[in-house]
């Protein structure tokens, strides 16, 4: 059964505490340490970096994860083991970007399998589903008929039905993961008079964005997270965008970036107003020299992956111009995009960027067969003699080149993706979140070899999440937003005009 | 993690070898059991050359649509319409010759394009129209076994084929049965192509990791494509061969054949959901196979029971089975000692 | 109305070949022979609606003419040794869903492709059905065949018990939780574990009630004659999976429903004497069942591009 808000037993105590939560990965310590509270009726928003810890944050308190220390409490009460299950039973409710629903049944239906307990043999009450999704959309103040097939909704109206689930299992606590991310100016203007509805009914709303503008309309608190540490809570007012800011990405450099040495030559690559509607890209210009680091800053779902694709030919571009070594291109292919140097590292290493169950040779030859085998027949002897060329030039640590990739660490798999790439001899090499998931030692090691293919006269561009590896590396900073660039900076920005120019902030302005 | 750190490759011929052993320990069964002295004190049964070579003789045609399914499978895809096209290529090859009045090179040549084009049918609806192998070459089994029947009437069987295509069939050659030569330059080509060329590199890749074979840049549509034609034309291939063992070309020609092909391939230890697997081990899966079904056949008690042929395909049916348990077995295994691990954020 | 193009589309399709052979051949709509056909095709309607929940969850079944021979022969066996006819229905029932249930527990509880599960059980089944009975006819005694009513009696209960099940079913699909279920399950089985679901378990259930029904089906097909034949089942999977996916029932799992799958069949069992009253040689069936199905696949193919759907 749905828990409704008369079960609150008493109003004093807050509707969720977290406290001194930590969380580790293998190596890698997601939380540290992060205290927070919400209370009933109020909309806490949750502010951080990528990688600050907020989805780690929202993944415990959902039970997807168990903490590994601190404490959780719900309306008073300590709660141990949490599961999904009972998270749900506790009037825990999330709602993510990507929706978990059945695209082939209408919303009737995905509401209704989400509420309706009982008997697999009891009779379906159709009538009933569509007058109960048709008020719980029309409490939301969604358009959507109940008789839709889901499949045919677009991505925000896919987040209403999820969010009128949330509202009929009569949530006490709701999660929201940045839901205006895909959300037209209409829609977000729909949603948050959700916010302020659910407020208004006593839930608490835990809202997770990007863009301060919302936070300083919507939330009457926020709470800061920086590497995996809650470094305050503030009320809403009385702050500004600056301050926020300030919080956000004060800390000191932790990592050391090795130097700049490179002077960068002729311009290599051209992009001019180039936009690919199927990917949401839409009007980037900008010039990437040879032997020049081009950073490529901005936020998660901010187009940098998507004009990435439309660079390499994965997601061909349907306007502007793509100009390399004065030669204009049509790319329409990875295939072609390679055969004219252009390389892309992609972010998703264990998916796209290596095959985890073929060999290091295996899959540093792979892009490379027309080359390295031209009459299609394999020549072991080179390849081996290639692979380990890299290994050595790289540090792969590795008991050979036949060892699967499998096998390595998240940092030697990346370098041996990029190995893949720097075999084909590229003019232009596009890293894509190159040290995710790898370990400080490595990292370094990355930041080092991108030096030094800059040196060697390759044009690179750097996209990059993590904030201080942006600034360290970059001859010149892109910075994207909502599908297109908004600013170019040089190197030498400091971090809060590139995080303003990110979250698309006024009061700072680009520079 | 130790799973997956074990090597690969020691992995797989580890799998061949096993089945070698199977391979070898099955032969001497029959070899022991399936071998008698007759009242004349001639031998007779399993054990005798000439019933050595009636198993490469029949094993011919199936071993050659298992090696048009190898590379199919480790693309992780599926082909069911072999053995039906084996039978429209053998009406397709008797019609030719016999209604068409064309020499037989000729129309055998034919007959290989035809089997191609047909393989095109297939490649084109899957890597065009992206639709599920599966379903597609489940309608191709029942257009190409249809076409068949509906050429033939049902009734007509093409016979009378010159003593020199016969040769093909039911003779030797330099010592062996002549098809087996034939079969042998195929598993060859099949072999080099799988485990010598970025063909077969490329077939791995995209049974392990579609969207990976796409990020690397791999023509990854051409290649399935090619997978799918060479299928149609090495089952013309096994058609030509059919025809010229029995010296007839029939309608039904080949029914049922995918299974055992399907079945040597998943024996001879290419994973069924892509990515793994060797041509060798479908050859040993070939051969597992077909002892099995003749060593039956040699054994006193089959032979009473006048069944060998049922017995044979029971035990095959349950030979896939037991090979597909045993190929998830350590995926399954692995899955619950990785659960605890959670994902890397 | 939307909702229901695919399956309007069949029926339509349906109609054109009816009133065609209204036209150029009256013949067709005798009543007893009509009736007959209808006999003959109730089996199959049957184990339709067993299919229909496998291919709406996302699966296939392609032993299903297999398991129809062993139950034709179980069942036959069981009323040769003079057991009533009461008991060798659920006797036979019984025998399909435990070949079912195998089929089940392979492809839900080890997660193995079903249709290299179910082409290795069809074989299996086959072969082991041909070694124990070479082929022999089960003489059924007096009083089976019709089930000891009179011959038109005794089709128009087979008929009306096929449609019987074809609404039970069909409505079934529609009104009831565990109906909905199989379409959540096949519509995506990630969301349908998160929704609190078991994915796992539908499955098996959808393959033990699709054994269940092959088994009642044969037990419709044994009392249409005096003997058993061993191979009666042989080709059924593939008129039933045809029938299913031209009705509308997406390979893909989630959508369709048995209206159209009915509509499927009725079209596809008109072909045969369609050909032999428009004088085109019975031959063609196959193929042209063949070139129905993969038109059918295209179509859908085609269509969800479109839709943008995956």
């Amino acid at each position: 059964m749905p828990i409704t808000l008369r079960a609150l037993p008493c109003m004093s105590s807050p509707l969720l505490a977290l406290s001194q939560l930590t969380k580790s990965f293998g190596g890698a310590r997601a939380l540290r340490g992060v205290n927070f509270e919400l209370q009933a009726g109020e909309v806490h928003a949750l502010l951080g970096e990528n990688g600050a810890g907020k989805s780690t944050l929202i993944k415990i308190v959902t039970g997807a994860h168990q903490p590994d220390g601190g404490t959780i409490t719900v309306a008073g009460q300590i709660v141990a083991g949490l599961t999904p299950a009972a998270a749900h039973a506790l009037g825990i409710a999330c709602i993510y970007q990507q929706p978990a629903l059945f695209p082939d049944l209408t919303v009737a239906e995905n509401i209704a399998l989400r509420l309706e307990p009982g008997s697999a043999l009891r009779r379906v009450d159709w009538p009933a589903r569509r007058t109960r999704a048709h008020d719980l959309l029309a409490r939301i103040g969604a358009s959507i008929a109940p008789t839709a097939e889901v499949r045919t909704l677009s991505m925000p109206e896919q987040q209403l039905v999820e969010i009128a689930c949330a509202l009929g299992a009569g949530a006490r606590i709701v999660i929201m993961d940045e839901p205006t991310a895909s959300l037209t100016h209409k829609e977000q203007h729909l949603l948050y008079a959700v916010v302020r509805d659910l407020r208004a009914h006593g839930v608490g709303v835990i809202y997770i964005s990007h863009r301060l503008e919302e936070i300083f309309m919507l939330a009457d608190r926020v709470t800061v997270l920086r590497d995996g540490q809650s470094v305050g809570t503030h009320p809403v007012d009385g702050l500004t965008e600056t301050a926020l800011i300030r919080l956000m990405v004060g800390r000191e450099m932790t990592q050391i970036y090795p130097p700049a040495e490179s002077v960068p030559g002729e311009t290599l690559l051209t992009v001019r107003d180039v936009g690919c509607a199927a990917s949401g890209v839409k009007h980037v210009s900008f010039d990437v020299r040879a032997g020049e680091i081009f950073g490529l800053g901005g936020l998660v779902g901010a187009g940098r992956t998507e004009l990435a694709r439309v660079l390499f030919g994965l997601t061909p571009a349907d306007s502007g111009e793509i100009t390399l070594a004065g030669r204009r291109l049509t790319l329409r292919s990875p295939q072609e995009a390679i055969a004219h140097g252009i390389a892309y590292v992609p972010e998703d290493r264990r998916r796209h960027g290596v095959v985890l169950d073929l060999p290091i040779a295996h899959n540093v030859t792979m892009a490379l067969h027309r080359h390295l085998f031209p009459t299609s027949w394999l020549r072991f002897g080179a390849e081996r003699s290639l692979a380990l060329e890299f290994i050595r030039d790289l540090a792969v640590k590795c008991a050979g080149p036949a060892a699967p990739v499998g096998s390595l660490s998240g940092g030697n798999q990346q370098k041996v993706s990029l190995a893949r790439w720097l075999a084909t001899k590229p003019r232009l090499l596009i890293l894509d979140e190159p040290t995710q998931g790898v370990d400080v030692g490595a990292k370094g090691e990355i930041h080092r070899i991108i030096r030094r293919l800059a040196r060697e006269g390759l044009a690179v561009i750097l996209i990059s999440s993590d904030l201080p590896e942006v600034l360290g590396m970059s001859d010149r900073i892109g910075v994207m937003a909502g599908g297109t660039l908004t600013a170019i900076l040089p190197g030498h920005s400091d971090a809060p005009t590139v995080m303003a120019a990110a979250l698309g902030s006024t009061e700072k302005g680009a520079a | 993690m130790n799973t997956a750190k074990r090597d690969w490759k020691a992995l797989l011929t580890r799998h061949e070898m096993l089945l070698l052993y199977v391979l070898i320990a099955e032969w001497l069964f029959f070899y022991f059991a399936g071998t008698t002295t007759n009242r004349r004190g001639v031998v007779v049964g399993f054990g005798t050359m000439d019933r050595q070579f009636d198993i490469l003789r029949h094993s011919c045609e199936i071993g050659l649509l298992a090696l048009a399914l190898t590379p199919v499978i480790i693309t992780a895809g599926i082909d069911l319409s072999v053995g039906s096209l084996l039978g429209l290529c053998a009406i397709l090859f008797g019609q030719l010759w016999h209604d068409g009045g064309l020499p037989i090179p000729v129309a055998a040549g034919l007959t290989l394009a035809l089997g191609a084009l047909a393989g095109g049918l297939n490649a084109t609806l899957i890597t065009a129209l992206r639709l599920p192998p599966l379903i597609v070459t489940l309608g191709t089994y029942s257009l190409f076994r249809g076409l068949a029947e509906a050429i033939t009437r049902g009734s007509i069987t093409y016979t009378g084929f010159p003593e020199t295509f016969l040769f093909v069939g039911q003779e030797r050659w330099l010592g062996l049965p002549t098809q087996a030569w034939i079969f042998f330059v195929v598993a060859l080509a099949v072999w080099l192509l799988v485990h010598r060329t970025t063909f077969g590199r490329t077939f791995r890749t995209i049974g392990l990791a579609p969207e990976g074979a796409r990020y690397a840049g791999l023509p990854v549509e051409r290649r399935l494509a090619l997978v799918y034609v060479l299928a149609g034309l090495i089952a013309a291939i096994a058609a030509i061969i059919y025809t010229a063992r029995l010296g007839q070309a029939k309608a039904d020609a080949g029914t049922g054949y995918e299974l055992f092909a399907i079945t040597a391939v998943v024996l001879g230890g290419t994973s069924i959901f892509g990515g793994t697997g060797s041509v060798h081990g479908t050859l040993l899966g070939v051969a597992a196979i077909a002892v099995l079904k003749n060593g039956l056949a040699c054994l006193p008690v089959v032979m009473g029971m006048n069944a060998a042929e049922e017995m044979s395909g029971l035990l095959t049916g349950a030979l896939l089975l037991l090979a597909l348990t045993a190929s998830v077995l350590p995926k399954i295994l692995a899955n619950f000692r990785s659960r605890p691990h959670a994902p890397a954020p | 109305m939307k909702t229901y193009f695919r399956e309007l589309s069949v029926a339509a399709a349906l109609v054109v070949v009816l009133l065609a052979l209204a036209v150029f051949a009256p013949a067709f709509y005798q009543p007893q022979p009509l009736l007959s056909l209808l006999t003959r095709e109730a089996p199959t309607l049957v184990v339709a609606c067993g299919m229909a929940l496998v291919i709406i969850s996302r699966q296939i079944d392609i032993s299903v003419g297999a398991q129809f021979s062993v139950c034709s022969v179980c069942a036959g066996l069981l009323a040769a040794r003079g057991w009533p006819i009461y008991l060798v229905l659920p006797a036979s029932a019984a025998c399909g869903a435990f070949l079912g249930a195998l089929n089940g527990a392979l492809v839900a509880g080890l997660r193995l492709p079903s249709i290299v599960v179910t082409l290795a059980t069809m074989v299996t089944l086959r072969q082991g059905l041909n070694l124990v009975r070479q082929g022999e006819f089960v003489n059924l005694p007096d009083g089976v065949q019709w089930l000891g009513l009179g011959q038109t009696a005794g089709q128009w209960l087979i008929v009306l018990t096929a449609l019987g099940f074809l609404v039970a079913f069909g409505l079934g699909l529609r009104h009831l939780a565990a109906g909905r279920f199989v379409y959540a399950v096949g519509s995506d089985a990630e969301a349908a574990r998160l929704a609190g679901l078991r994915p796992q378990l539908a499955t098996f259930l959808v393959f033990v009630l699709l054994g269940a029904l092959t088994g009642l089906a044969a037990m419709m097909n044994v009392a249409q004659s005096p003997q058993v034949q061993p191979l009666s089942g042989s080709g059924l999977e593939l008129k039933v999976i045809a029938a299913v996916v031209v009705g509308g029932v997406a390979i893909s799992g989630g959508r369709g429903n048995l209206w159209g799958a009915f509509a499927g069949l009725l079209l596809l069992a008109c072909v045969a004497p369609a050909l032999t009253h428009l004088h085109v040689e019975a031959y063609w069936e196959k193929a042209i069942q063949g070139a129905i199905i993969l038109l059918a696949v295209v179509a859908d193919g085609l269509r969800s591009r479109k839709g943008g759907h995956r």
